[in-house]
């Protein structure tokens, strides 16, 4: 790991990293890319983001950038880390690596990511966007945002649910969104579509989860049957319960996925998730 | 019904990914006392349970001549998944698995071993909602195939749906594989046959056709007018591995040539299929074999290795294997010029080689392209410019790699093949399926698309017989090669002659 202080800096570091790794009595390293990630990563997430990280370098290769907004930082300046973490390949001696980017971005520099992400995009490759916390705001993070092909956020993050979601819906024209809330009721989604058609008459649902999880559950539902389905929510950290009518809901399958698996199944999706949307869009003003 | 009905029939569907999870059913596995059940099928079964991918109800017999009780089956299977699976094992996973895991010793040839079959499937029906579909994995030895055919159509369930997976080798030549088509064809539809062969679920095989079909720069010069000539390599650095009783017979055009190398051909030279059913790319493969030139005694070497060396260690040679006749005339290389009579490929060669105790394992599929027609540079040899060369890579190293010319950075215009490698693993590291997952699992599904045909294999034998029916007639001096060297001098001569040489590896 390095400090680095400029774009510049940062491509001669990764260049000089990629000569390191090649094995001295071998051929070159395989670098083989298939994205770009970006994760926004204000304080209170740096924990959770850099967890998720781990294995996720492995099933992706990839750049991927982290960007540590510090508005408050006295300081006007971009702080970077650069990292190769290298993998054997199965039955190979070469290694396959992929680039970290940890960038602090200090003062103003934070007002303005894109302009900092922009010069490392790997050229031609579809450009992920993770946002931890309620999606941005301002014009430099819409910047940020109009950089990705799909923005994965996690709504279970979000203080003010409602809010957000329709802040959210706003954007679906403008960048393919992924939420982990939502792949994470999947399982729960397939089982109630398992019970059509005793689950077309369904007015009431009622979940043992997170906020989220269990608001798109039933705008799911309401959406898709055309009618509006009551949701009663017992908060947990995690789905345990869902019901319908008072009928218990058996999910397929119970293996809960880790925050890398979720976020690595989002990595995998293109194109816009028109279902998710309708359930979403259904919470806005003017649909309720 | 089309997915689009069931979306509006029902619309909780739309927007969820469809698990291709099959219907209920039993897998009944005879030969399930051998070594592909415990290194291949047990693993594959494995790996489908801890990705949720086996129906719900689910059941597996295990039927063999070995005297052991079900509980020293699941024991053993046990310690397969754990020795040769790709996936840590889980207790739990297993515990389902084994749990709906019966285990029959019988000779199937006898009456009440037919019975005691039949009857623990109607328990398993019964017990885990199998519902009387039934897939029967024959891994057994040819000869044993008649019968058991024989019997379980005779044994036919009344209700639910039957499948058959055959192992290879179907048959032994083309009339045998006639034969054998018509007794199973007596008592299955051709479309509850599944002729396997494992190479077809290879995911670097089918990325062929993806690598084909889906990208726009490499079909338009796919063809003879670009193309100077195609290479297909199945290397093996193993010897007979204790397998002299079937090797003696089957020897290295049978064993690989008739079903694994006719496939990498015709995928590599099959006209792209109207859409991925399995017809239409059936069709396809079997038009490649139809126009497959028989090739001439010259066109066609063969040899047998003899003592040599292995990564250094001293290897046997063939006759001197266990098993072996020392005066044995089995072909454990083969090479051959093939051409494919078509629009597309005429006059351009297919060369094939396929070989035990060859330096190295390997397989893979080189596409030679033409030189580049007029090189502007000043160079102390025109041999510096290499042709293009699409490789892929079967195994092991999964992936495709091209080569291309480059400069060497510095004064003056030196210019090297430098290789562009797109790695399997190192683009989409989630593991690869092996490919008996891939089979067993669109088995289940009835999808047969990477399954041989009949007529396929009819094919592939009538192309094998004409190859080697000039080979009764001469007695070459085996052995000619050395273990661990890449096949005797005439293999390299058949190449030469065109002006060509076999890709380095």
């Amino acid at each position: 790991m390095s400090e680095l202080s400029s774009i510049r800096e940062i491509e001669e570091a990764l260049t000089t990293l990629r000569h390191e790794s090649d094995p001295p009595d071998g051929g070159p390293t395989q670098r083989t890319s298939s994205m770009t990630h970006i994760a926004w990563v204000p304080a209170r997430w740096v924990e959770a983001a850099t967890g998720t990280l781990v294995g996720l370098a492995e099933r992706h290769p990839s750049r991927s950038i982290l960007l540590f907004p510090k508005p408050d930082d006295e300081r006007d300046a971009l702080e970077a880390d650069v990292d190769l973490r290298c993998y054997v390949h199965r039955g190979e001696h070469r290694e396959v690596c992929s680039e970290v980017i940890e960038i602090h971005l200090c003062g103003a520099r934070s007002s303005s990511p894109a302009s900092v992400v922009e010069p490392l995009l790997l050229a031609d490759l579809p450009v992920f966007l993770r946002w931890r916390g309620p999606v941005g705001r301002s014009e430099g993070e819409r910047k940020l945002i109009g950089v990705a092909d799909r923005l994965v956020v996690d709504s279970s993050e979000w203080p003010d649910l409602e809010d957000e979601y329709v802040y959210l819906a706003g954007l679906f024209d403008e960048v393919a969104v992924s939420d982990i809330a939502w792949a994470r009721t999947l399982p729960w989604r397939e089982a109630l579509a398992a019970l059509w058609p005793d689950v077309k008459e369904v007015s009431a649902l009622r979940v043992a989860g997170p906020e989220a999880d269990g608001t798109l559950l039933a705008r799911w539902l309401s959406t898709r049957l055309g009618r509006n389905v009551s949701l009663t929510l017992d908060p947990a950290g995690e789905i345990e319960l869902v019901e319908a009518d008072g009928v218990p809901v058996t999910p397929t399958r119970r293996d809960r996925e880790s925050a890398s698996d979720l976020l690595s199944e989002q990595l995998d999706l293109f194109g816009r998730d028109t279902v998710y949307e309708a359930a979403v869009r259904s919470l806005t003003p003017a649909s309720v | 019904m089309t997915q689009v009905a069931e979306n509006a029939e029902n619309p909780l569907l739309e927007g969820l990914r469809r698990r291709r999870t099959p219907e209920p059913c039993a897998l009944t596995i005879f030969g399930a006392s051998g070594d592909l059940t415990q290194r291949k099928l047990f693993p594959a079964l494995y790996a489908l349970a801890l990705r949720r991918l086996l129906p719900e109800s689910f059941a597996i017999l295990g039927v063999a001549r070995s005297e052991m009780s079900t509980d020293d089956f699941r024991a053993s299977m046990e310690q397969a998944v754990k020795e040769h699976g790709r996936d840590e094992f889980r207790q739990d996973v297993w515990d389902q698995l084994a749990e709906s895991t019966r285990y029959v010793s019988t000779d199937f040839a006898d009456d009440p071993g037919e019975d005691s079959v039949i009857a623990c499937l109607n328990e398993l029906d019964e017990t885990y909602g199998t519902a009387g579909n039934r897939v029967y994995y024959l891994a057994v030895p040819p000869a044993a195939i008649k019968t058991i055919v024989t019997e379980l159509g005779e044994r036919r369930h009344a209700t639910g749906w039957t499948r058959l997976i055959v192992e290879k080798p179907f048959g032994h030549d083309l009339e045998s594989a006639k034969q054998l088509n018509a007794c199973i064809l007596e008592h299955f539809e051709e479309s509850e046959i599944f002729r396997i062969d494992h190479y077809l679920g290879k995911e670097t095989v089918q990325n062929m056709l993806v690598l084909r079909f889906a990208n726009g720069i490499f079909e338009p010069i796919w063809n003879r007018q670009f193309v100077d000539h195609v290479q297909i390599t199945v290397a093996e650095s193993l010897g007979i591995e204790g397998r002299a009783a079937f090797y003696e017979k089957a020897g290295a055009v049978r064993d690989i040539v008739q079903n694994h190398m006719l496939q990498l051909l015709c995928i590599s030279a099959m006209e792209p299929p109207i859409d991925f059913t399995a017809e239409s790319v059936r069709n396809e493969k079997v038009k490649v074999l139809k126009a497959l030139h028989t090739p001439g005694p010259k066109h066609v070497v063969r040899g047998q290795y003899g003592p040599g060396y292995i990564e250094g260690e001293e290897v046997p040679g063939y006759r001197e294997e266990e098993g072996v006749a020392p005066d044995s005339m089995t072909e454990t290389f083969v090479a051959a010029k093939l051409y494919v009579d078509n629009w597309r490929w005429a006059d351009t060669p297919f060369y094939i080689r396929t070989g035990k105790r060859l330096p190295r394992r390997e397989t893979t599929i080189a596409i030679q392209f033409k030189r580049a027609p007029h090189p502007p540079f000043q160079l102390d040899s025109a041999d510096e410019l290499r042709p293009n060369v699409l490789n892929v890579h079967i195994q092991p190293d999964e992936g495709v790699s091209l080569g291309i010319s480059a400069k060497v950075p510095g004064q003056g215009m030196t210019i090297r093949t430098v290789n562009m490698d797109f790695l399997y693993g190192g683009a989409f590291r989630t593991g690869l399926p092996e490919a008996y997952e891939r089979l067993i699992l669109d088995c289940m599904l009835g999808d047969p698309t990477l399954f041989t045909r009949a007529d396929e294999v009819e094919e592939q034998w009538a192309l094998v017989d004409a190859m080697i029916a000039p080979w009764k007639r001469d007695r070459p001096g085996f052995p000619n090669y050395a273990a661990g060297t890449w096949g005797p001098p005439a293999s390299d001569e058949l190449l030469h002659r065109d002006g060509r040489s076999w890709r380095r590896h």
